[in-house]
This record gives C-alpha cells, structure tokens and sequence, in this order.
C-alpha cells in the first residue's frame, strides 16, 4: 500500500513510468521526457471539472456495454467515495480510469468493425497527407480531441469550420523523438478508434493537395501509391462503406463525394454508376443523398435572397440549416466517442439523420412555396405553413415566421410612430406615392398595398395602421406641427428582436392589437384637436351652411333685396367688384356681421360662366374660401357640390322672392283695381293662380329647409362630434353632401325631375311678368280713368261742362279698348294657368314614380286636397299601385 | 488541509474503492500505478494529460515487448 506522501510529481511521474513499463528508470528515459513534455504542456483541463458529468458517462458506457450491474455497483462505489470525502479531485481521477478504460491497448471486447473497414483503415488513413503532415505540428492534440468530444455545447461557429477543427487524434509523434516511432504510430493507428479516423480523414476536404510533405516515414510512403491506386479504381472495385459514409458526409453539405455526385438531368445525387456497389447500399445512400439535395435547395434560395435588404432572415435561414447540420455533427461525433464499437454506418447515419431530414423537407417545402415572393407577401406565405397540427414542424415554421415578421415589425413600428417610410423593395403593405403634392396627401398619398398585407394582419388593422402614418405625416406637413403627441413616444417602441416580434404576432388577440389600437387613438385624437383648435374645422362648417346652403336667413334676404336691381341686367353687364360691396354691405347690414373675421374673409361672390341671353340671376353665386388643412374636408369636388347646391337653393329662394312680390302687388291693387270690374275676373284667375303657385314654393321650400337640409345636417353633426379620426368626418361630410345633392334633385337620376322643376319655376317668373305686365296697364287705365274724373270733377267745380262730347268719346273708347284687352289678358292667363298646372301635375306623378321616400311624401303635401289628382288620371292611381308598377319597371 | 493521520482507514477505504471502480472499468492499473496516478492527480496535474501518457507508455512497452517477441 503506498503511503501518500507527499512527493513531487515529476519523481511520481517517473514511478509511473517504470511501473507501466515493467523497466528500470534508466530505461525509461524517453519516455518520461516525453510524459513530462505531455503533462507541462498540457496543464490546464479543457474539459469541465464536473464529477457528475463524469460519472454519468461513465454509468451511460456501462449500460451501453450492457452491464447494468456493474453501472448499479459503479453508482454504489461512487457514492461511497463520495461520502468519504478523502480525495479532493474525485472528477479527476475518474475521468483517468475512464479515459484509460477506453484504451484500445487493452483488447476490447466490442471491438469489432466489419471486415473492410479495418482493412480500409490503413489505407484511407495513408491517403490523406493532410494527416501525413501533421508529425511536424503540433506534440499532441489532445486539446482538439477533448473539444472536439464537448462540441455539443458549442453550436455557434458555421458548420463548415467546426469541420475544420477535427483535428488527429492520438497522440502523434513529436520530433524528438526518433524514428523508430514513426512505426509505433503507423501501428497506433491502425489500432485507434477506426471509425473515429475515418470521420477526421473525411473531414478533409477533397480539394487538399495530394502531394505529400516532406519527411514521410518511409513506411507511410509505401503505403501511398497502393491506395491511391486502390481508391481510384474504375470498375468493379469494392467501395468500402466507410468511403460511402465519406461520401454522404459531403453531400449533406452540397459538396460531390468522390462517388455520390449530383446528376443534374435527374436533379439528384446518385452514385456513380460505374461503381458497384450493393442494391441496398445503393438505396441507403440516396435516402441519405436526399439531405444533401434538401440542403443544397435551401442554400440556394438564400443564396439567391441574400441580397434583398429585408431578408435578414437569409442569415437565420442559413444558421437554421447550419444548425441542423451541427446536430448532424455532433451526434455523429458522439456516436464515435461513446465507444469503440460503435461504427459509423450508413444504417447509423439513416437513423440519425431522420430528424434533421424532416426538418429540413420542411425548409425546401417552405422554399418552394415562397418562390418568388417578398415582403408581406413572403410572411404570409410562412405563415400559411405554419397551419399544420404537426406541433414540431409548427414550431419550425413559426420561428422563421418571427425571423421574416421581425423586419415588417421594423417598418410597422416606424410607420406608426414616426411616419417613415423607407421600403426600397415595396415590401411593406402602406405605399407612398411620391409624386403626390401636399394638398392632396390625405387622400392620394399613401395606399394600402393589399398583397402586401400578411396574413396574420386583418383588414381592419391595417386599415388603422395606414391611418395612423397617415395622420402623423399629416400633421408635420400639412398642419406643419411637428410636437410629437406626448403620449405616443411612451409607448414602448421595442420591437427590436424578432422573438418580440414572433410574440406579437402570434398574441393577435393581444398586445399587437392593443398596440395598434393605443397608437390609433392617440393619433388620431390629437389630429383632430389640431384641426379643431388651430384650424377650425368644424366652425367652418357650420359657416358653409350659414353661407352657401343659405343658413343665415335675415342675411341671405337683405342680399336679395339689395341685389335685386344689379341682378335683373344682363349678365354681361356685372361687375363683380360691385357685386362684392353689395354683399359687404349686406354682411354688415345683419346678424352676419357677428361671425369671426376669420369667416367673413373667404365669403366671396363668385360669377359664373355667362352664357347668351343670361341674366344676373343665372351667374350669381356665392363662393367660400379653402385652403390648407381644411381643404382636406372641403376638396374641389365638395367645393362644386356646394355650388351647385347653392345654385339650386338660390333658385328656389328667388322663386319664393317672386311670389312675394306677387302677393305683395296683389293685396296693394286689389283695393285700388276694385273700381274696375271689369278686371275682376282676371283678378280673379291671378290670385288663385299666384295662391297655387305660393302653395307650391312654399312646400318645396319646406321640404329643402327640412327635409333635406336640416336632417342632413344633423346627422352630420352627429357623426362629426363622434368621429375618431379624420377618415370619418370626411366620410360622414361626403354622405351629407351626396343626400342633399339626390334630394335636391341635382344628381344625375333626378334629372327629369330637376327638369320639370325648372319649367314650374320659368312658369312662375312668366306669370311674374304678365302680371307685372297686367298691373301696369291696369294701374295706368285706372290711373287715366281717375284722372279723367279728376278732371271731369274739377271741370263741374268750375261751372263747365264736366267732359265734352268728344272727351267723353275718347274716354269710352279708351275703356271699351281697355276692356277688349282683358279678355285678351284672360286667355293669356288662363294658358298660364294651364301650362303651370300641366308643369306641376307632371311634377307630381314624377314624384310619386320616385324612389326616394321622402320625394313621395313630398307629393303628398304638394296635393294635399287632391287637386291634381282629379284632374290627372295617372295620379289616380294609388301609391301602392305604382309602387308595384314601379318595381316592374325597375 | 484536514488532519492527515486519523483518516488512514478511510484513506485506505478510498483506495479500495477506487481499485474497485477501476477494475470495473477495466483500466489496467494495478494497485501502485493507481496510487500514483490519485496522488497526481490530486496535485492538479489534468487527468486528460496524465491518461494520454500511461496510453502512450503502454504502447510503447507493448510494441517493444512485441519488437523483442519478434526479434527473438
């Protein structure tokens, strides 16, 4: 029993060495040098001290030998050590017996390849001068064994030049010592692990040159020629497995082994025909092959890919294939260390490649499906993959889909809180149309590129998303207000690494939709806070109603009554500077005069085009003025909306202007024109005339300021108060204007309607001037006729003759004259009349034929005592008749 | 450094075990060797390295055992 003294260790190391040797210490000599060497210059473990691990490997080789006792007795052993607490370094002693249990030197009882793999051994080993060089290096490798043996942890490095670091193994020579080594290792060799060499040997790429180096033992030399005739050889040469297994290795990277090529024509990596090999190994190798086809088909979809900027993700693609193939490695790696017995067969790389194999079908499914397409689209595409019960492949497929969303979340965030848009590649689903001006950015700039939209985003969301960006460039150009929302710039903008981003996506219901919802809000509020204060839309608003829709009534009137007189010339002969200072006058003549500045300053009269025989009346306008932000809401087209909805209420303003006169001139002469009997016939006819016609402006003066106008408004201003964002207000101003453009019979299907509209209102200006026409002359034969009494009485008060005979004469046939004309004035009445009647009972049945609900009513009010009807047959008909007729026709 | 002299049973207990555990292993050291090898490594020297030696001096004994087998 050896006492444990403390002794140094070189004299313990030299011990060591007579002990192992069975020689005396002068023997040893070379040999303790070369131990010492050893241990000096490996003096720091590259493995990890853990004892558990250790042990563990130690128990899993014991099952792995199939002596489940001794792994029981080996735990039993282990703790009792344990317990004991003697040794300091228990790891370290373990991992020297199992390292040295593992020693070949010792015949092992499973170590056994197949026949031709041994016998392959020397010969692929000689081959690679790669190998053949490595004596002049380095002493010894144990460092690349060791790391080599630990790769699992380390998965970072690319695939290829983990490769790189299989390095030899076994301890080679070192130059001093002498040659008669060089045999010893060449022996070494073919007793060290086999399959383990071979697996280094194949890491060698093929393209190292095959000249050997200097200093070759000669009995490596010799060996050289032999093989490399040996492995060269065409036909009918006995492929060893161990050289098929070389072979797939490369092809799992893309690379043609010497004997599995790629055959283009087939697409597919094949054996060389010429070499014989056996149906089933033939079989197995293009299973095995079939990974390599895969992996080169990924490759070279992110190769080609690897330009596009948003495609960060080519790298992912890449180091998820790198990924792949590093398991690949390390298990293969593991499989050789974790005995001698075990060999690298081809059955074994069947079994350990299942698993990548799949994923990687998965990756070329993927890649074929997304031939071609970028952005969102690509996104979408993935995530269409990703709808598979298969909860592996689903996993797969939704971290790429992190990895591809990761930079259209870029652009999103970007998008809603800063209002950037920089997509050189026209991937993201919001497109900028650069050559759109300011004035028409809310409306033309920005477009939602549907194919764009991923899947995973509903319509709706990134309708929100387009109006968020929308709103913020609104803002910074349009309203040139840069303050950026206080609120906005809180919320969180971390979208910087794609796992939040495959969190976002894949939470819909969640934090994107809160996020989106939250920005949405936000914007659009403070957007229309600053139209309302800074801009005051929606006091404009009201004014266009006030103005143009001739809200304002005592100052519409007043301009009436002070435009009367300019507007009866021709149209030719206006001025609008005129015009414009009647209509000061006016403003400041009413309540108008109240307004804000702000507003009276874009009311303006507007002439329009003068066409031949026009007068006043038919070019007058008024006109309001838009400009910057507010001409978002009030564009052109709402601007000539508002004209035309002008015109027509001018129109019928005027016609109820008209029959005022009338009923004015009316009731002033019927008193006086009482002395004419004559006359009252006529009178007569006019009154009932002028009552039916004031009847009637006067219900479709209700029906306008009512129906149309006022309802309208009110849902405006409903929608307006509750609207979230500009998109809205504008939406509800476009619905306001179109129902008052259909029901102010302006829009293209009333056009009839319009039509018989206008000839009732030329009818009413007709009987205008025929009565104007009848007063005059009346009031002037009255006036003759009064003064003809005058006279007569002042003549009597003078003691003469009241009239002379001839007087007398001249005054009869004055009157009988006067009364010949009046019948004359009866027919032209009465043709008034009926043409009038004639106007409005076509009206009516037009109306009743309408679709519009309230245009039916409105009929009703217009013949509310069934005037018309009596006299109209069509009108006879119910209104459930021709509805049922109606919608035959329609 | 805990009180050597008391714990020679359990030193010797420790020995044992670890004569069994590398027997089981089948590690081929015997008594002495695995003795040596503990109070190396208790000295810190890797384990890794130490294992490569008695690998390689092994190997060396052997093919002279077997040089001088044929030789003679």
């Amino acid at each position: 029993m050896a006492s444990l003294d403390q002794k140094s260790p070189n004299v313990l190391l030299q011990s060591l060495c007579c002990r192992i040797t069975g020689k005396s210490e002068a023997d040893v000599a070379h040999q303790f040098q070369y131990a010492v060497r050893v241990i000096g210059s490996n003096y720091a473990p590259t493995i990890e001290r853990d004892e558990f691990l250790v042990s563990e490997k130690i128990k899993k080789e014991f099952v792995r030998q199939r002596r489940e006792a001794d792994a029981a007795l080996f735990s039993e052993l282990h703790r009792k050590l344990q317990s004991q607490g003697v040794l300091k370094n228990r790891w370290s002693i373990l991992y020297l017996l199992l390292s040295l249990s593992e020693d070949p030197a010792k015949p092992p009882t499973g170590y056994v390849s197949c026949p031709s793999l041994s016998q392959a051994l020397p010969r692929d080993a000689h081959s690679t001068p790669y190998y053949c060089a490595r004596p002049q290096s380095l002493p010894l490798n144990y460092p690349d064994r060791t790391q080599s043996a630990q790769s699992s942890g380390s998965m970072g490095s690319s695939g290829i030049s983990s490769l790189g670091v299989y390095a030899m193994n076994g301890p080679t020579a070192t130059p001093p010592i002498d040659n008669s080594r060089t045999q010893v290792v060449g022996d070494s060799l073919r007793q060290q692990l086999g399959s383990r060499l071979a697996w280094n040997l194949s890491a060698v790429p093929p393209s190292v040159p095959t000249s050997t180096s200097k200093g070759l033992p000669n009995s490596m030399t010799r060996s050289v020629p032999r093989s490399r005739r040996d492995c060269d050889a065409n036909s009918c040469v006995e492929i060893s497995e161990a050289s098929l297994v070389r072979d797939i290795l490369y092809v799992f990277q893309g690379i043609d082994g010497k004997c599995v090529k790629m055959s283009n024509p087939e697409n597919c990596y094949k054996i060389d025909a010429k070499i014989a090999v056996s149906k089933s190994l033939r079989d197995t190798v293009s299973r095995l092959a079939e990974l390599g086809w895969l992996h080169n088909k990924v490759r070279k979809y992110t190769d080609q890919r690897s330009l596009d900027r948003a495609f960060g993700l080519v790298g992912q693609h890449m180091s998820i294939v790198y990924l792949l193939y590093m398991q690949l490695q390390v298990e293969d790696d593991q499989g050789v260390n974790l005995g001698v017995d075990s060999n690298l067969t081809l059955r074994r790389l069947l079994v350990w490649t299942y698993d990548p194999k799949t994923r990687l079908k998965t990756l070329a499914a993927l890649v074929d499906h997304c031939q071609g397409r970028k952005g969102g689209e690509l996104a979408s595409a993935v995530h269409a993959y990703g709808k598979t019960g298969d909860p592996y492949m689903r996993a797969l497929v939704q971290h790429i889909l992190s990895l591809v969303s990761h930079p259209i979340l870029n652009f999103l965030y970007r998008w809603i809180y800063d209002g950037e848009l920089e997509d050189m590649y026209h991937e993201f689903f919001v497109a900028s149309d650069p050559t759109v001006k300011t004035d028409r950015l809310w409306h033309d700039k920005y477009t939602l590129r549907k194919s764009m939209i991923p899947s995973f985003i509903t319509r709706d969301q990134a309708r929100k998303v387009l109006l968020i960006g929308k709103s913020i460039n609104f803002l910074h150009q349009v309203c040139q207000d840069r303050t950026p929302p206080g609120k906005m710039i809180a919320a969180s903008k971390s979208a910087d690494s794609p796992k939040d981003a495959a969190e976002l996506f894949t939470d819909l219901e969640g934090a994107f939709q809160g996020k989106i919802d939250a920005a949405y809000f936000e914007t659009s509020k403070y957007l229309l806070d600053v139209l309302n204060k800074n801009y005051l839309l929606l006091e404009h608003m009201k004014a266009m109603r006030r103005y143009l829709l001739l809200g304002q009534g005592d100052f519409i009137r007043h301009l009436m009554d002070l435009l009367k007189p300019e507007l009866v010339r021709p149209a030719t002969t206006l001025y609008q500077h005129n015009l414009t200072g009647i209509l000061e006058t006016a403003v400041r003549a009413t309540n108008a005069q109240f307004d804000s500045p702000e507003i009276l300053k874009r009311l303006d009269v507007r002439l329009l085009e003068v066409s031949p025989g026009d007068t006043g009346w038919d070019v007058f306008s008024l006109d309001y003025h838009v400009e910057g932000p507010i001409a978002t809401v009030f564009t052109r087209e709402c601007m000539s909306h508002y004209l035309r909805v002008f015109n027509f209420l001018w129109r019928a303003k005027r016609m109820e202007y008209i029959l005022t006169d009338i009923w004015k001139g009316q009731m002033c002469n019927a008193k006086l024109l009482k002395r004419m009997p004559e006359l009252s016939g006529v009178l007569h006819q006019c009154h009932v005339l002028a009552s039916e016609m004031v009847h009637f402006i006067h219900q479709m003066q209700y029906y306008i300021t009512f129906e149309v106008l006022e309802c309208s408004w009110d849902e405006l201003w409903n929608k307006v108060q509750q609207a979230q964002d500009l998109d809205h207000i504008i939406a509800a101003h476009e619905v306001f204007l179109d129902t008052i453009i259909t029901r102010c019979l302006l829009d293209a299907n009333s056009r009839p309607l319009l039509n018989q509209l206008r000839a009732i209102f030329d009818q009413i200006i007709e009987f205008q001037n025929a009565q104007e026409a009848m007063y005059r002359a009346a009031l002037e034969e009255l006036q003759l006729r009064l003064q003809f009494e005058e006279r007569k009485a002042q003549r009597e008060a003078e003691g003469e003759w009241g009239v002379t005979a001839s007087e007398e004469e001249v005054e009869n046939k004055r009157i009988r004259d006067f009364q010949e004309t009046v019948p004359k004035l009866c027919t032209q009445l009465q043709i008034l009349t009926h043409f009038y009647q004639g106007a409005v009972q076509q009206f009516l049945v037009l109306l009743t034929t309408s679709a519009d609900e309230s245009l039916q009513f409105l009929s009703f009010r217009l013949d509310f005592n069934e005037h018309y009807k009596a006299r109209e047959p069509r009108l006879r008909l119910s209104l459930g008749s021709t509805r049922g007729r109606r919608s035959l026709h329609t | 450094m805990a009180s050597v002299a008391p714990n020679l049973s359990a030193v010797r207990e420790t020995m044992d075990v670890l004569l069994e555990i590398s027997r089981l292993l089948n590690s081929g050291l015997d008594m002495e060797s695995l003795s040596i090898c503990v109070r190396l490594c208790e000295q810190g020297i890797n384990p890794e390295a130490l294992s490569s030696v008695i690998k390689e001096l092994r190997k060396a004994s052997d093919s002279l055992k077997t040089s001088e087998n044929v030789g003679s």
